[in-house]
């Protein structure tokens, strides 16, 4: 069966978000465009495997992740593990009146291990739910839901932003609920 | 408008104020800043022409 236009005006219109997952979860831009391209590949490959009317985001995004974690192994790389080194080496300076730099933001994301990086920016940024964020990532909900836990507790670290508490009259409730995932 | 989803996942659930991601968390924010940025970044031409490659090789390689 020939790929529809749709299909392709589809896969066009993801282009952006796989780009932002892929510049994410490999931290460089160059690395980020060859697995988009290898996405596209794929996608079109395969074709067929996608059920028309499902989310196709994700169905892309889990191609883009599984692209990723493969050409990691094959470069022998390891995958950080969830308590490496990282809290040694902070330079970030503490944010100042609420107004945290981008900058600083982006260096502290830099430093989660993928798996915490990849969850929270599923979560928090792509506009996921936990159970896609789980089925992209081939693991459980909780398994999500503690992952980002984990992740915003160790930004929020390494930011210095402590518990929150000048945000707005929710902070408390924020604070809970943020603990009682971990 | 059908689908809500990508608006309405991160932020919009019933726990108004209480997701420590949402709108009243500086990590939520800045998360959405660092994310939108990327998303909106002007995408290189290589992957219209990669498409477009890939839709003329196609009648040649599957004939059915």
């Amino acid at each position: 069966m020939a790929v529809s236009q749709d299909f392709k005006v589809d896969l066009l219109g993801a282009i952006p978000s796989l780009r932002a997952f892929a510049v994410s979860l490999s931290q460089n831009a160059d690395k980020a465009d060859d697995l988009v391209q290898e996405t596209l590949v794929k996608a079109w490959d395969k074709h067929e495997s996608f059920q028309p009317g499902t989310n196709l985001k994700a169905w892309l995004f889990t191609i883009l992740r599984n692209e990723f974690y493969s050409q990691m192994r094959k470069r022998g790389r390891e995958v950080q593990d969830s308590d490496g080194i990282m809290t040694s080496r902070l330079a970030v300076h503490p944010a100042q009146q609420g107004q945290l730099d981008l900058k600083d933001f982006r260096t502290a994301l830099e430093q989660l291990p993928e798996d915490q990086r990849e969850a929270i920016i599923l979560i928090g940024a792509s506009g996921f739910s936990y159970e896609e964020a789980a089925e992209i990532c081939g693991c459980a909900v909780g398994t999500i839901k503690s992952r980002v836990s984990r992740a915003r507790a160790r930004l929020q670290d390494i930011l210095k932003i402590s518990g929150e508490d000048e945000f707005g009259p929710d902070a408390i409730a924020t604070h809970v609920i943020g603990s009682s995932a971990a | 408008m059908t689908s809500m989803k990508d608006s309405t996942v991160a932020g919009g659930r019933s726990r108004a104020g209480g997701d420590p991601l949402g709108p009243n968390s500086e990590i939520g924010r800045k998360l959405k800043q660092y994310y939108d940025e990327l998303v909106s970044d002007d995408v290189p031409d290589r992957f219209a022409q990669l498409l477009a490659q890939l839709e003329t090789a196609e009648p040649a390689r599957k004939k059915d």
